[in-house]
């Protein structure tokens, strides 16, 4: 039987799916990529290579997230494809009828738009990485709470603090400000969590037309609390799939197997010996930061050279 | 005696009057520098002389100025008011000169254009003429010789653009500032990116600038920028024949901020609003340009 593993390495977790030919999930894993996106796919590949049953063969790989070149390359992919599409065919593929995303990650946060199974519109955070999970794990360190624990207790508020939603700076002096003036966790926790939605549908969600139904998703939809506020202050309903923080994942792994090659792929890491190196092309004025990449010793790709020199 | 040198900074003004500069001064038996193509060493110049407030393009143009110091006998740098009511200059078309001449060593060649004050362009040329001790006679020759060659550049251009419509490619119209999408830096890689993913790319500053100034009031009866005025236009004149626009704009530009809210509200096609701020990576652009594309594609499917 066939099967296709679809990857997507963000900037804080790294995800993998295995789906058969029916789309279901035979397996999956999420893991921290730990700022290290090689070491990280290659432990996902590592388990989840554990995890398949006998008689499956892997006839299609998938990469997105922002890793998704690098990682594209390492596995040898047959589909590399941005994060938006590959969030929309995924979401797709278990509620066909969504038509708004809303999808807040560890340093990005973005709104898709669909409309009859198709996107029509997306937005993504530009120029800030305010209210994203960054912040709230942040945050969560400086109060001394684990960030699994957030959602819990923003829920046991009744009258969340008010707290500044338009930049994280101000975000981080006004929290202070609450605490030390003596309002108490919870409320300030909430707050929080109230602070991420109104950012959300100020900066990325501005001008957008949000239509039910709604799906959230991405690392913070894990949150309770935020949930709890985007349905308040949407007034509407939101679906939160236990898979949320898999559907890049998965969307790809579905790409990969509308796109298959025949070829099977082997998981074997460990024997794979893939290595980058950063320098600095002084051969023009324009100082290109050059990525090398080499697997088994070989160059087998050069990122960021403007004029194509390698 | 030695040919004059006119240096002339490959930014802001110049890809508008590129034609008529280059026939202009070459009839007036001058020779022209015109500065490199934007890298990053222009621009590192460029930020040094400028300071935080000044859009990306405008940092970018001081960059271009520094690099032709010493380089030329004159450095043209023009301050454009406005061309008529309705049809005014960004604030930086209008400063240039004076924060070039304050910041910078060496003669400067400098036209006003005015039409509110009466100063037109032909008066601006007669003007620098003389700086260069040419005369009246030889000015108003070469005025008018390049202003006719400089039309049948443009011409070309526009039919060339309207012919790219009968391309059976996706087709993405192209929405903003000629001195940021023919950037090396800036817009350069957006157009390169769109041609390697087989798209036709029609720029909106190469159309017909009298059709699309007019049908720019379908979309706003009181906007009073000339150069966003003709790029909107373009919306209005080809919504029908292209499949997506892109809009492009230097960040913290103040004409672009309104106006591109406002087309984004009108416009029913897939729109995608870029934002050029530093340049220090394109792969938050490519992502970007590729889901938009991916929208577009799929649009025409259905």
């Amino acid at each position: 039987m066939n099967c296709y593993l679809g990857v997507d390495i963000g900037s804080i977790s790294t995800k993998g799916v295995i789906i058969d030919d029916n789309n279901n999930i035979i397996c999956s894993l999420y893991l921290w990529t730990e700022g290290n996106p090689v070491n990280a796919v290659k432990k996902l590949v590592e388990q989840l290579k554990n995890k398949i049953p006998d008689g499956y063969l892997v006839r299609g790989i998938g990469t997105t997230g922002s890793a998704r070149r690098l990682i594209g390359l390492m596995l040898d992919a047959n589909v590399v494809k941005n994060e938006i599409t590959a969030h929309a065919v995924g979401t797709l593929s278990i509620h066909p009828e969504v038509r708004t995303i809303l999808e807040i990650g560890g340093q990005d946060s973005k709104i898709i738009l669909v409309d009859k199974g198709i996107v029509i519109d997306y937005a993504m955070n530009t120029l800030c990485a305010a209210g994203t999970g960054a912040f709230l794990s942040s945050q969560a360190k400086r109060l001394n709470i684990p960030i699994e624990e957030f959602g819990e207790i923003a829920l046991k508020s009744t009258n969340p603090t008010k707290i500044a939603a338009r930049c994280t700076v101000f975000a981080e002096s006004d929290l202070v400000h609450k605490s030390q003036m003596g309002y108490s966790k919870e409320d300030i926790v909430a707050g929080l969590c109230k602070s991420i939605v109104l950012n959300y549908l100020n900066n990325v969600g501005k001008g957008k037309k949000i239509k039910g139904p709604i799906v959230f998703q991405g690392g913070v939809s894990k949150n309770k609390g935020v949930i709890k506020y985007f349905k308040e202050i949407l007034n509407a309903d939101i679906i939160v799939d236990e898979n949320g923080h898999l559907m890049g994942a998965i969307g790809i792994a579905i790409l990969a197997r509308q796109k298959r090659l025949e070829k099977t792929y082997s998981l074997e890491m460990a024997e794979i010996d893939f290595k980058t190196l950063g320098i600095e092309c002084n051969k023009c004025p324009n100082n290109c930061e050059l990525l090398k990449i080499y697997k088994n010793n070989q160059l087998i790709e050069t990122i960021g050279s403007m004029c194509g020199r390698e | 005696m030695d040919k004059l040198k006119i240096g002339l900074p490959r930014g802001l003004f110049y890809y508008q009057n590129e034609y008529m500069w280059k026939y202009f001064f070459e009839m007036l038996d001058c020779d022209l520098v015109v500065s490199p193509k934007t890298n990053k060493e222009i621009i590192g110049l460029g930020e040094k002389y400028s300071i935080d407030e000044m859009c990306l393009s405008m940092k970018t143009y001081l960059g271009h100025v520094a690099s032709l110091v010493g380089l030329c006998d004159y450095i043209l740098v023009p301050r454009i008011d406005n061309y008529g009511r309705m049809n005014q200059s960004c604030t930086n078309f209008l400063a240039a000169y004076d924060l070039v001449n304050n910041l910078f060593e060496g003669k400067l060649l400098n036209y006003n254009v005015n039409y509110e004050n009466g100063e037109i362009e032909e008066k601006a040329y007669l003007c620098i003429g003389k700086i260069l001790g040419k005369n009246k006679k030889q000015i108003k020759n070469a005025y008018q010789s390049a202003l006719i060659k400089s039309h049948k550049q443009i011409k070309k251009q526009c039919i060339n653009s309207l012919n790219k419509l009968k391309s059976s490619k996706t087709k993405i119209l192209l929405v903003g500032h000629d001195y940021n999408f023919e950037d090396e830096l800036i817009g350069k890689p957006i157009i390169e990116y769109l041609t390697s993913e087989s798209c036709e790319v029609i720029k909106c500053y190469e159309l017909p600038k009298e059709v699309t100034n007019k049908l720019s009031f379908q979309i706003s009866k009181t906007l009073y920028w000339k150069n966003n005025r003709e790029n909107i236009g373009a919306i209005p004149f080809l919504e029908q024949s292209v499949d997506g626009i892109i809009l492009l704009s230097s960040f913290p530009c103040g004409p672009d901020s309104i106006v591109n809210e406002l087309v984004i509200r009108r416009v029913k096609l897939p729109i995608l609003n870029l934002v050029v701020d530093d340049l220090s990576s394109f792969s938050g652009f490519e992502t970007r340009l590729e889901s938009f594309l991916d929208i577009v594609k799929q649009k025409i499917m259905r």
